[in-house]
């Protein structure tokens, strides 16, 4: 519960904008596997390889449990909201939305859920407040990604 | 048209809402483990999907790609990065970046792949987030 928040280190940015170089190879690699197959197969394979790699973390690096309490029932249920995420945008990807619309859609209701869940510390996470400097980022960052959506294709 | 238009921003809200409730997860576990539980139970949920639509095996997908198949272990490290920087740095803050290196990367793969596309609303969409980026990290408030 703290309003004041240190500038996140290099490493946490790194990490996540690694992470979203990530997310491009799976969209890639996926959204192949979806050319070839079901939209069902192409969210059912990765699912299915992604945990037996789990297994196998799990088994050599054996992470240890940061607490001994046990997390509440729902916080399993991640992976639940991640399959319906699958089933929505295949179904609007092809309608007059079109994906990139779908994209710029699914970017603003991820960016105002998390602030709003921020600021309310949802689901255990801890609180904290937006300043000026993270709107401005936010408004930067999202302008960019509207412009690469909308404009950068193909003219 | 609106409808549509509200289930893509739903897609959107849910992307946030699953790493949070992963992040829970990590809190209490590890990163790791909530990236397993994250697998298993959207395994068993599309597992479901698929009994109940059928169709899973639909297509030629024996004639895709190999590399087509390696999306589910970059997952695994996907969620396992979402999970554990979610609870140090905010949900925006991770949201804002990850989006900025799948913009970025996205790009970098289009043009290493040869797409054709607009390249000064690339380089305009580049600038943008990375000066958002930097604003981000400027230590000034």
């Amino acid at each position: 519960m703290s309003d004041s928040r240190p500038i996140p280190s290099l490493l946490y940015f790194a990490a996540a904008f690694g992470a979203g170089g990530l997310l491009s190879l799976m969209v890639l690699f996926n959204g192949t596997l979806a050319i070839y197959g079901s939209l069902l197969f192409a969210s059912w394979v990765p699912h299915l390889t992604g945990t037996l790699l789990a297994i196998a973390i799990l088994l050599v690096l054996r992470p240890r449990r940061a607490s001994t309490f046990r997390p509440p029932l729902w916080a399993y249920l991640g992976g639940i909201a991640g399959g319906v995420t699958v089933m929505l945008t295949s179904a609007t990807m092809n309608t007059a939305l079109a994906l990139s619309g779908t994209i710029a859609l699914g970017l603003a209701g991820q960016v105002l859920f998390s602030l709003f869940a921020d600021m309310r510390g949802l689901f255990g996470l801890p609180q904290r407040m937006p300043k000026p400097r993270d709107y401005l980022a936010l408004a930067l960052i999202i302008a960019g990604s509207l412009v690469l959506i909308f404009l950068g294709g193909a003219p | 048209m609106i409808g549509f238009a509200a289930l893509a921003l739903l897609a959107g809200v849910l992307v946030s809402l699953s790493r949070q409730v992963n992040g829970r997860l990590a809190l209490s576990t590890s990163a790791w483990e909530s990236s397993f539980w994250n697998h298993i139970v959207g395994l068993g949920f599309v597992t479901l999907a698929a009994v109940l639509f059928g169709g899973l095996f639909a297509g030629a997908p024996m004639e895709a790609p190999w590399w087509a198949y390696l999306g589910g272990p970059v997952g695994v490290v996907f969620i396992a990065a979402g999970s554990w920087l979610i609870a140090r740095i905010g949900a925006a803050q991770t949201a804002l970046l990850i989006i900025a290196g799948q913009m970025i990367s996205g790009v970098v793969l289009d043009v290493l792949m040869g797409t054709a596309g607009n390249t000064w609303a690339r380089i305009i969409g580049i600038v943008l987030i990375l000066a958002g980026m930097w604003v981000s990290r400027s230590a000034k408030d």
